[in-house]
This record gives C-alpha cells, structure tokens and sequence, in this order.
C-alpha cells in the first residue's frame, strides 16, 4: 500500500465475523440463529486531524482501488483544524488463549437444549416469568497501517444472562445472573445460576428499602469492580482529560485515597475485556491509574499520549465498524490484606451491598453514581435485614477515601461499557471493600 | 419519485424463499451519514459512513426464522440462515404477514433540502460554538451529524414499501471550574434544530451550576426537565407498557388496565403520523400500518403495545408498534413517537426545585420502579428564574407511584429521542442530601 504524500498515517481495521443467539422466555425458544457483520474503519491523519470511513461489506483491495478510499479520507480530514500528533508506542500482539471447548463445535440445538435448563432451573411458584439468553459473537480482526504493521486475530466471546421474575400483590422484584467468556463455551453445568436468580428474586419480595443517607458501607467484589470503573476508570481515560472534561486533570501525584488503594486496567489479562492488541495495532500493557492511593498514570490511545502524557498508549479499542475510542478492557481494584470478617467487624453497623445494575459518571464534575442488586443491613458486623432498590453515589476526588479496607478475595465480573455510541466487553472486579461515608439512595422511611 | 424502486434482488429472494416457507419479509436499510466532532473548540475528527443492513424473518407452520447480514449481496446465505432457524423456534399462532395497504407514499420525515456534505456539518459546528461563546464556560467536546437513511419492507403477501428519512443531529458538552453542561437536539428537518441555543444552552448550564449549594435531606417539590423526566419514563414506564412484557409477567402494570394509574391530567400516546417528528413512520417494522394509540387517558390505562408476534399468540390485536434496533435487527415492541401530554400551564411560579438531568437512570428497577439517581444541573428556581444552583444530592422514588402526584406540565414540549415530553411538576419527591 502506498499512501498519499501529504498523508501522516492512515490504518484500516477490518472486522467480520458472525454473532449467535437464543432466546428462551417462559419455556418457549422465541429466536435462534445466526447473523453476520462486515465492517470496516480507514483512518486518514492529516496534521490538523481525521479523516474517518465506515465502510460496510468491505472488499479488501489494494492499488488505485485503496488509494481511492484514502483519497476520501484524506479529503474529508481537511476540514479539521486541529493539531493531532501521534505518540510512539510499542507494536505487538498477545496470543489468544485457546477456548475450552469451542462453540462451533456445539450444535445450536444442544445450546438450545442447555440454554432451556438453565431457563427452567429458575422455576419456582412465586417466579412469574423466566427468560434466558446466549449470545456468541465471533470476530475477526485485520489491522493494517502505514507504518507497516499488521496484524490479524480471531476472538470468540460468549455467554448467558438468566432473568427471573418474581411477582406478589403487584410487588414485582427481579434476579439477574450473567456468565460471559473468552475461554470457550460455557453453557454446560449451569443450572445453579437459573436457580439463584429465581431464589434472589423471590427473597426480594420480602426485601425492604432502605433510608438514604451516610452511612458506612461494605461493597461486594462486583459491586466494588463497578465502583473502581464508575469512579476511577472513565475519569482516568486520556480523550477526556485532554478535553479538560475529568477532575483528573493535572492531579498527577496527588494522594485522593488510602495507601489501601491500588486501581488497575489491564487489556493483557485474560477476563472478558481482553485484547491481543489495541485498536491501532499497540501493544496492551498494564496501567497502574491509582497507586497506593496517589493518581498514578492515565488510559491512553496514541494521540492522547502525545497530548496529555503521563501513561501509555494501548486502551483503543472499537466496536466493529466504529473509530476507536479510549476505553477500559480488565479494570480492578487490587487485594489489599484484610479478611472479609475483619472488613464486616470494622463496618459494625451499616449496609452491604451486593450485585450490579450499572452504573453512571459525570467525569468532569467528578461525580458518580451506581446501582447495587440487593443488600443486607449491617447490625454489629453480622448482615440482618435484606434490603433492595439501593445505589451509592458520590464525589471522585473525596470518596476514594472513605476506602479503608481492601479485602484478599478479589473476582473479576464479565459486563459491557458504553461511551460515544459504542458498547465494548470489559470487565470490573475487586475484593470486598468497606466504604466509610458512603452516601446511599433509597426512597425508605423508618 | 417512483414510490417502489423495484430491487431485483428482493423479488428473486422473496421468490427463493416461497420454494421452501409459508412465508417470508425483508427489511433493508441503506444509510449515509457525515459528522464531525470537536475537542474543545477545534474540529478533531471527520467521519462519513456508508451502511447496509438486511434483515430476513420466515416463518413456516408458526415457526419464525431470522437471520441478517450488512452483505446484501450473501442474501442467499442469509435466507438459508433464516430458514435453519425457524426449525429451533417454538411454533406458535400465526394468523399471517400484513396485506398491502393504500397508505399515502409521502414520507413524513425527510427533509429534502438536507445534503450529506462535511461543509454543512462544519457551518452546524460553527453556530453551536457561537452560542457557546455567550458564557465564560469552557467547551470540552461536541459534535454535529446529517444522516440519510431509505428503508425497504418487502413480504411474499404483496408489500411492497420504502421510506425515506433524514436526520440532523447536534450535541456540546462544555465546564465551568468543576461544573459541567451538556445541550443537544436533533431533527428529522434542518429547520427545526438550533444550533445557537444548544451552545448557549450548554456553557449557561456549566456556568449557572457552579458553586452550588448543599440541600437537607428532605421532601421537596421538583420540576423534572423533559431531559430528566424522558430518562426515567423511558427505562421504566415505557418498557411496562409493552405488550410482551405484560404477558410475560415483566410489568407492574399487568393487571391495571381500566384503572387510574396516574394522576387524572395525564395522557400518554403514541402518534406515528406527525409530520416532521423523529420517530414518524405510516407503516411498522412489519408492515403494520401506524395509528395513534392511548395507552393512557386522562389517567386511565387503557391498552398496551402489541407486534404480530405477540398479538397473535395472546388474542390481541398488532398496534402497529413493531421497531427495530439497528441495522438488520428483528422487530420489536417499540413506540414511534411517544408523547405525554395533558393539561397545560404555569408550573415554575412557586419555589421548586428544577432538574436539568439525572445520571444513572437506567440503572432504576424497570420491575418495581425504585430509582435512585445523582443530580446534574439542578437549582432551586423561584418566579420561573434559576435561583441557587445546588452542589450534589440524590432523588429517589418510584417512576409509577410518582406519576400519581404530578401537580403540573409545562406549556412547551421537547423531543428527547422518540419521546415528545414537557417538564412536569412532581410534589413530595424525596431527596438525598450530603
């Protein structure tokens, strides 16, 4: 390939692959089957900024025909007026872990046929509705650029989510349970999930919700993974520190939590947020963002490396089709060394979270907030009552240190992020964590 | 124009298909589209992108296939697809695919004058910057988009429909100290969005919050913006409205039709035929022609939302409410253009406190209804004017029970999305202090 002389770099990534689902809800297989994507991004870097194509059903092609599409991108990248330079980073690629048990090599009447168990495992009188999903997205990734680099890698992501309903004189309470991998299928064996998410659902009935307002708080590991995400991970990614909209900018070597606090991201970790390479064919490495509670380092592409600095390049990462974007891959809070009785008994009186709905950041403002499945009132450091509808929000630069405690027990969950229109697998994990001064919402009254 | 631009293809699959299914549908989407996007005050980023997308639906013995491919050129690997799958479904009552309609062929939200062109999008960038500089606020990032989209629905019983529309959209994101703004807009016509305002809209808001104040604790009279009260309605209390869930036993509102619901003032439509609205279309997802439907009349529950799918295995009727999510997707319960309306009127002349914007809303139980969420841009108002901005505070509650004490709606509505919304007045919320 040769580019146009007044061209600084151009890549393409091309990506297809096929994506299969089912959907059993109330015992009947509501759809099943295949479909298939063909997408393509070519990026122009003129001085002053991109020159983007989203092609679809692209035809690799090389010559007059290539630098025709440069051509276009290069044309429509004059209308920029900024000044975009690329930091250097590293080139490379981490093998792809090899799968288990491939889901290829499974028949979509056997998924089928192990979705439907886990679907039934949560039956139960009180569960009014049960629904399960499998979706297995296959991709592959050819990335090319001008400096030479290619690279081309095959991902299999695939999992389940199972839903139970559970319904009382118009009290409707849900239970959610989720498994997703990049280690092979993972359908088999399975059924305890359908039957923890009718049993979490159905104990919501007799959940109460709680009364808001400060109080200390123990977080699980998923509902801790989501906090070092929502609190930390976005407000550390460099596209938005160089647009100024992070109360992290300029905060490099400032203390903003205990010595407790290490916070990580790492793509080159084998949980569902991994990538063998980044999107603009960088090597993944890992990123320290807090350590021992000071600001550390910052998620970086490579145009946000030269121009914020303070890190490494190697978080791009894209949806099929899509320009990349900084994003987080494997994000988590490291082991710190209390046992969990010893972060329930320091907690003694307050409130234990459990689980995740998601969650939201204002990075700018510095402000987040997210959604616990249940809960447990904690009554001199035993768990009583349950407790359900709770979230926790907060403020960036002061809540990190209100973490005290860092458990030894730390577990990665599977999930998707959003950001720019474009949903991405990652994955959030921690150890238990006790939070002094957490603010909590609940619409209960004594 | 020639309403039905025949593409071979699609007759050659339809007839494909017939060889071995009761029944078949194709639903292609063709779409261009230009942007660009700021960082700070500079444009970083330009991008076009030309898009396909091919959805298949069979059915055969009440068994539905599906399959889709952004290829329309593997349609016959896609139909085969289609058809495997049909074999793994559940069968159910079919009753057939829609028969054509003689529905009017003028489109309702193609806006002719809108070209696909960077320089378009560039003036659309230079109006918003404009706007954003009448407040010492800092921009952080925004973006300007024009789309064009042509839609085709094709089925073995005759349809024969395409569609045009076109789309214009605009976002800005701007702070002030550690106070953050966000405006947008969008439209199916250029004439009907602002790019001014969305920039002054965005560095006032960054600008007026700053230095905010803590709240008590406490109950308080709020006034939801359209923004606001669109992110909680739409996580909550459409998907309860959706026929699908109803009689899976996913919605608190199963066993309410025919009853007050919410406060008496309130209605909530669907109306697919406005001319120039977002989400405005003559026929469904499937074919189905749209009409207005009232889920809720003054208050009173009165239907639900049904596709073919769902209406035929439940003795319902379709309410022509079949959508689809994205390129190829299958149809879906959605709405077209869904609309609260009701009594008219004044609702910021007493002290309220007025929301801008939530964060977290989708994390809400869309079962029960409890929500909790963060606010942003929020103030006590007085008189109809921003007093005190406040710092940090959390409301929550339950999108269904605090439909029951809305106290007042907003002279003027708003698009959010496909939702047509006013600000509403909601009294006794509880918030969250710190």
């Amino acid at each position: 390939m040769n580019a146009m002389p007044k061209i600084h770099y151009f890549d393409l990534r091309h990506v297809t692959g096929q994506v299969t689902h089912i959907d059993i809800d109330n015992n009947v297989v509501e759809s099943a089957g295949t479909s298939y994507f063909n997408k393509a991004v070519i990026r122009v870097l003129h001085k002053t900024g991109w020159g983007v194509l989203l092609i679809d059903n692209y035809k690799p092609c090389h010559g007059k025909k290539f630098d025709a599409l440069l051509e276009s991108a290069s044309s429509l990248s004059s209308i920029t007026q900024g000044n975009v330079i690329l930091g250097e980073a590293p080139n490379g690629m981490l093998a792809v872990p090899s799968m288990k048990e491939d889901p290829r090599d499974v028949s979509i009447e056997e998924k089928s046929s192990l979705l439907s168990g886990i679907e039934q495992a949560a039956r139960h009188p009180s569960v009014v509705n049960q629904r399960a999903n499998y979706i297995e997205k296959i991709e592959h990734v050819q990335f090319s650029d001008s400096s030479g680099n290619e690279f081309s890698y095959e991902m299999c992501r695939s999992g389940f989510n199972v839903l139970a309903v559970a319904s009382r004189n118009g009290n409707v309470q849900m239970g959610y349970e989720r498994k997703h991998s990049i280690h092979g299928f993972n359908l088999r064996h399975q059924q305890a999930e359908g039957e923890k998410a009718a049993g979490i659902a159905v104990t919501l009935l007799d959940a109460a919700i709680p009364k808001g307002g400060k109080m200390r708080a123990v977080l699980d590991p998923e509902l801790a993974g989501v906090f070092a995400h929502e609190a930390v991970g976005h407000a550390s990614e460099g596209d938005l520190i160089h647009e100024g909209n992070s109360v992290l900018k300029g905060k490099t070597g400032q203390k903003i939590g205990n010595d407790t606090l290490t916070i990580v991201d790492d793509p080159g970790i084998h949980e569902f947020g991994f990538d063998p390479v980044d999107a603009e064919g960088v090597a993944v490495c890992r990123t320290e963002i807090i350590k021992k509670g000071v600001i550390n380092a910052f998620l970086h592409n490579r145009e946000t490396l030269s121009s914020v600095g303070n890190g490494i390049a190697g978080h791009a990462r894209a949806m099929p089709g899509e320009p990349p974007l900084v994003r987080m891959s494997n994000t988590f809070i490291e082991n710190g060394d209390a046992a969990e009785h010893e972060i329930f008994e320091e907690c003694k009186n307050g409130i234990f979270l459990k689980g995740s709905r998601g969650g939201q950041v204002d990075p700018g403002r510095g402000i987040f907030q997210f959604n616990a499945e249940y809960g447990y009132l904690i009554k001199n450091g035993e768990c009583t009552k349950m407790v359900r509808d709770v979230s926790l929000s907060g403020e960036i630069l002061t809540t990190l240190h209100g973490i005290t405690l860092c458990g030894n027990d730390k577990t990665m969950s599977p999930g998707y992020c959003g950001k720019g229109g474009q949903s991405v697998p990652v994955s959030d994990g921690a150890p238990h964590i006790l939070l002094i001064d957490a603010v909590v919402g609940g619409s209960g009254v004594d | 124009m020639r309403w039905w631009v025949a593409v071979a293809w699609i007759e050659q699959l339809l007839t494909e298909a017939k060889k071995s299914v009761d029944e078949a549908e194709v639903f292609f989407v063709k779409a261009t589209s230009v942007s660009a996007e700021l960082k700070q005050k500079k444009v970083n980023l330009a991008t076009t992108s030309e898009e396909y997308g091919l959805g298949i639906r069979t059915i055969h013995k009440g068994r539905i296939g599906s399959s889709s491919t952004n290829d329309p050129g593997q349609w016959r690997e896609c139909l085969s697809a289609a058809i495997a799958s049909g074999k793994l479904s559940t069968a159910q009552e079919w009753n057939g695919l829609p028969q054509p309609a003689h529905l009017p062929k003028s489109p309702l939200s193609f806006d002719a004058s809108i070209r696909i062109e960077p320089n378009i999008v560039i003036d659309l960038i230079g109006k918003m910057l404009e706007g954003a500089a009448e407040h010492p606020a800092e921009v952080t990032s925004g973006s300007a988009s024009l789309s064009s989209s042509t839609v085709t629905l094709a089925n073995t019983e005759g349809v024969r429909y395409t569609d045009k529309h076109t789309g214009v959209s605009l976002s800005l994101e701007a702070i002030h100290g550690q106070s953050t703004g966000y405006e947008f807009d969008h439209s199916t016509y250029m004439e009907k969005v602002d790019p001014v305002g969305v920039g002054e809209k965005a560095t006032f808001f960054a600008v007026e919050s700053d230095n905010g104040k803590e709240i008590a604790t406490g109950e308080y009279d709020i006034l939801l913006s359209p923004l606001a009260y669109g992110d909680l309605l739409g996580n909550v209390f459409v998907p309860a409205l959706n026929g699908r869930n109803v009689h899976a036993g996913r919605s608190r509102l199963a066993q309410s039709q025919g009853e007050s619901i919410t406060d008496s003032q309130i209605s909530m439509y669907d109306d697919p035929l406005i001319k120039k609205a977002s989400a405005s279309m003559r026929w469904d997802a499937e074919g189905s022609p749209t009409h207005r439907i009232d889920f809720i009349k003054e208050g009173t529950l009165k239907t639900f939302a049904y596709d073919l799918k769902t209406a035929y295995r439940f003795g319902e009727t379709s309410t022509g409410s079949a959508v689809r999510g994205g390129f190829g997707g299958l149809p879906s319960i959605g709405h077209h253009n869904f609309i609260v309306d009701g009594k008219r009127g004044i609702v910021d002349d007493e002290r309220v406190i007025y929301i801008h914007n939530v964060v977290g809303a989708h994390t809400a139980n869309p079962m029960s209804g409890e929500f909790s969420v963060e606010l942003s841009n929020a103030f006590w108002m007085d008189g109809g004017e921003f007093d005190i901005p406040l710092r940090s505070a959390m409301l929550s509650g339950n999108v269904f029970d605090m439909h029951r004490n809305i106290s007042g709606l907003s002279k003027e509505s708003r698009a959010i999305g496909s939702m047509i919304l006013p600000s509403v007045k909601i009294n006794k919320q509880h918030i969250i202090g710190k």
